[in-house]
């Protein structure tokens, strides 16, 4: 299960589990953000391949128009995955508190 | 297949093969980590390994309708997945070339991160093929203090 909605301040809030069977419905909604963003990733239980493949479509767009995807409240799980694929130097990373 | 199923039967089952079956294989996983006590501390890497596995198997099986069959063993320490993919054409996924992370964001596409990332959160990852059967079978392992199996790969490159 997947819920991503944008908050009050702007950020974009991302809860559950982004797999393979939700990164369409996810990128759907990230195709709509524009400027410079950040995805509040606290709830984030889970991330695979086909959500890390939502995350930099949308950063590529995003910074072909002078925008960003900013990641913040992320977790140790999340944390080692996005190193692990390198996106520690493609995004701008903010721990969980 | 039968004997992968054999026993405990409740640690094994198939799945139909398509991306929607992604979350009874997420409750299926969570189930028998909470009946045989396994360290929940194993549960990100393997959800991330079985759902990397078996989306490759429902991309590239195109012409199978077998069923894939997911096994979860208890092993000293941590745990040992069994994937079993029927009808299909051999691929080696311990083979699969890494990703290039070093490339520019304009360059990278988001393909190629599964098996990068799997070999890095598993501490094993085997395959064989059966051409009687065209049965591909890949058993990966998980352990708290194990080592990535990327590493050995590249102590083995090193070597070569």
């Amino acid at each position: 299960m997947l819920t991503i909605e944008s908050g009050s301040d702007g950020v974009v809030v991302v809860a559950g589990r982004l797999d393979a069977a939700q990164a369409q419905a996810a990128q759907a909604y990230l195709d709509r953000v524009q400027g410079s963003v950040t995805l509040d990733a606290s709830q984030l239980e889970y991330i695979s391949s086909a959500g890390l493949g939502v995350l930099l479509k949308t950063q590529k767009r995003l910074m072909g128009s002078g925008g960003k995807l900013k990641l913040a409240g992320v977790g140790k799980h999340l944390h080692d995955i996005l190193v692990y694929a390198g996106f520690d130097q493609i995004f701008e990373i903010e721990p969980a508190k | 297949m039968t004997l992968l199923c054999a026993s405990p039967p409740g640690d094994c089952r198939r799945f139909d093969r398509r991306i929607d079956a992604l979350a009874e294989i997420v409750a299926f996983t969570e189930q028998v980590f909470a009946r045989r006590g396994f360290d929940r501390n194993l549960l990100p890497a393997v959800d991330f390994a079985i759902e990397e596995l078996f989306t490759n198997s429902v991309k590239y099986g195109v012409g199978s309708s077998s069923p894939i069959t997911v096994a979860i063993a208890a092993i000293d320490g941590g745990v040992q997945v069994t994937l079993v993919d029927a009808d299909v054409p051999p691929f080696d996924v311990t083979l699969a070339p890494d990703a290039d992370l070093t490339l520019p964001i304009e360059q990278r596409v988001p393909g190629g991160l599964g098996l990068h990332l799997t070999r890095r959160l598993v501490d094993v990852i085997e395959y064989s093929y059966s051409p009687e059967r065209r049965e591909s079978r890949i058993m990966f392992r998980k352990t708290i203090t194990g080592r990535p199996a990327a590493e050995a790969k590249e102590r083995t490159n090193a070597d070569d």
